[in-house]
């Protein structure tokens, strides 16, 4: 049984890890086989597959963290996750679902804040290895259109 | 409009064509309104009578619409009374099978015809239009329509040559190699470049670029110029179509030698932890896994190994651009090729490992230039003309070719 309380937690670690840029921690908020995907409410209504970002396990996640702070050039900016209270939308023996609306304020070197993106958070929490983890982590933005590129993971 | 194209011609685009809402004014007129063929949506976006979905041609809002005959009409979204929008949201379907402005109630059929106007003859006898007010003269503006292997064009133009004239047949027949089966939508979803739109066009007609901005395919040993390709230019050197075989790199002593960023990062020692991603098969029987084709002046579309989209690139205002994507499939995908185009479209898009740094280039540019609108760039690689070279993916004659067709239109 995994306790929403402690699901919570979990959420506020992995937003402070985001803001904090700790990219590197990133991959170790999933289960070995887990999935991460940026999807669109708008492809999300229209039962349409497709993924701004998508990782169906660890190396991928891995590799995303590798790409990003190595590989991909982009303007630096720091994020800022406000989430709102967790809704549990289901509860599992094994599995926590626990839905989460945030707001991503995106802010540049030279001062400039936007709000990036908002949208939704449907977790599935279980645990693993003595830890809480995602077993499937869905961001759903509620915006189609991006600002300029999303290079840090939501 | 004080505008002084370098004598150079087409090896040069001067600063101030990116940022001077004159300038915008002008392409609007005579480039989007003018004799070209834009990308409107998808055939299957439409599968029913009633169905529509909303596009723009430069400025211009689009409406695209399927008729109860299975044929498809274009035309300005705008009544013909007082310019309202007569649908305001991306796609959907018209039960009623007709347009009915919601500030007056006019109504048009799915051809554009002005069928009836509220109180025409007046109330109890009074007021009403003039007698001689004639419906028939008072449609949606139209737009010629093309559709070729499930995508739609359109013009605005009357003077636009038929669309094959204006791409070439060459080109023709890479649209039929990447879209002539069945396909599947995949998603769409879009990006505000802070830039002007022909600092993305200019960047996607850039095979230059590709190996040394993105270092993820400098380190992928993805898209080099050593690999076998080439580009092809479409009617009149306006449009391009750059491809290259990824199993044919003949030899990287020009990446080994060279002060390359790529070459300066060590990451991927042993390549993805998750090879999946550059994973490939070969639809379409001749070994290419990469082509980037362009239609003049905003339209793209891109087979990115097993990542096939359609790009339209839509202006809004001298220093914004939007960046419309559409992914698709084929019918005939298996599931496994169905997860692999979802799995490798994380190269494509806002979040694109391989496209995310065309996201901004524009824009870096596009401030940095705004103070020198006398200065222009520079664009020699392969020459200054835009003759291609057989077999050669060096050169930046794609973008002359662009400005060509640029400086034709505007008479700039």
């Amino acid at each position: 049984m995994v306790r929403p309380d402690k699901a919570r937690a979990l959420l506020a670690e992995y937003a402070a890890s985001l803001d904090d840029g700790r990219l590197a921690e990133w991959p170790m908020f999933f289960t070995v086989d887990g999935l991460y995907r940026i999807t669109t409410r708008e492809n999300r209504s229209r039962g349409l597959p497709l993924s701004i970002m998508l990782c169906d396990n660890r190396n991928m996640l891995y590799d995303r963290v590798e790409a990003t702070e190595k590989a991909n050039i982009y303007e630096p900016h720091y994020y800022r996750h406000v989430l709102s209270d967790s809704r549990v939308t289901k509860q599992e023996d094994e599995v926590l679902h626990v839905s989460t609306s945030f707001l991503c304020v995106r802010t540049m070197l030279d001062g400039s804040s936007i709000l990036f993106v908002s949208g939704e958070y449907l977790d599935e929490v279980v645990r693993d290895e003595g830890k809480l983890r995602y077993r499937s982590k869905t961001v759903v933005l509620d915006q189609s259109r991006i600002d300029t590129l999303i290079a840090i993971p939501l | 409009m004080n505008i002084t194209w370098p004598a150079e011609g087409v090896a040069r685009a001067p600063y101030a064509v990116f940022s001077d809402p004159e300038v915008y004014a002008l392409e609007q007129g005579r480039i989007f309104r003018g004799p070209t063929w834009h990308y409107l949506g998808m055939e299957l976006e439409l599968p029913e009578a009633g169905c529509f979905l909303l596009a723009h041609v430069g400025d211009t809002p689009v409406v695209v619409a399927r008729d109860e005959q299975g044929d498809i009409h274009a035309m300005v979204n705008r009544c013909a009374h007082k310019g309202t929008p007569l649908v305001f949201v991306p796609a959907g379907k018209l039960e009623r099978k007709r347009f009915m402005c919601i500030y007056h109630n006019w109504m048009y059929d799915l051809q554009g015809r002005l069928k009836s106007v509220p109180f025409e003859k007046g109330v109890a006898g009074k007021g009403g239009m003039p007698p001689d007010f004639k419906k028939e003269e008072h449609g949606l503006e139209k737009l010629r329509v093309h559709s070729i292997a499930g995508l739609i064009f359109g013009t605005i133009s009357a003077d636009a040559s038929a669309f094959e004239d204006y791409i070439g047949a060459d080109h023709i027949s890479n649209i039929q190699r990447v879209c002539g089966r069945p396909m599947t939508l995949l998603g769409s979803y879009s990006q505000l470049l802070h830039s002007n739109w022909k600092l993305y066009m200019e960047n996607v007609k850039d095979p230059y670029h590709a190996s040394l901005l993105h270092a993820f395919n400098g380190v992928m040993r993805n898209d080099r110029l050593t690999m076998e390709g080439g580009i092809r230019m479409g009617a009149r050197g306006w449009h391009h179509l750059s491809y290259s075989k990824m199993s044919a790199d003949t030899g990287g002593e020009v990446y080994a030698s060279a002060p390359l960023r790529s070459a300066e990062i060590s990451v991927y020692g042993q390549g993805l932890r998750d090879s999946s991603l550059t994973d490939v098969w070969d639809d379409y029987g001749d070994r290419v896994t990469l082509t980037v084709q362009t239609v003049f002046p905003c339209f793209v579309l891109q087979q990115l190994r097993t990542c096939l989209a359609v790009r339209a690139v839509v202006p809004k205002g001298p220093g914004r651009t939007e960046l419309r994507w559409t992914a698709f499939g084929y019918e005939s995908d298996d599931e496994r090729q169905r997860a692999l185009r979802l799995k490798q479209a994380n190269m494509m898009g806002p979040a694109g490992l391989i496209s995310m740094e065309d996201g901004m280039i524009g824009a870096l540019i596009q401030r940095s230039i705004k103070g020198d609108r006398d200065k222009a760039s520079v664009m020699e690689l392969g020459g200054r003309g835009i003759d291609p070279i057989p077999c050669s993916r060096a050169s930046e004659g794609s973008v002359r070719g662009f400005w060509t067709g640029y400086r034709f239109l505007t008479g700039l």
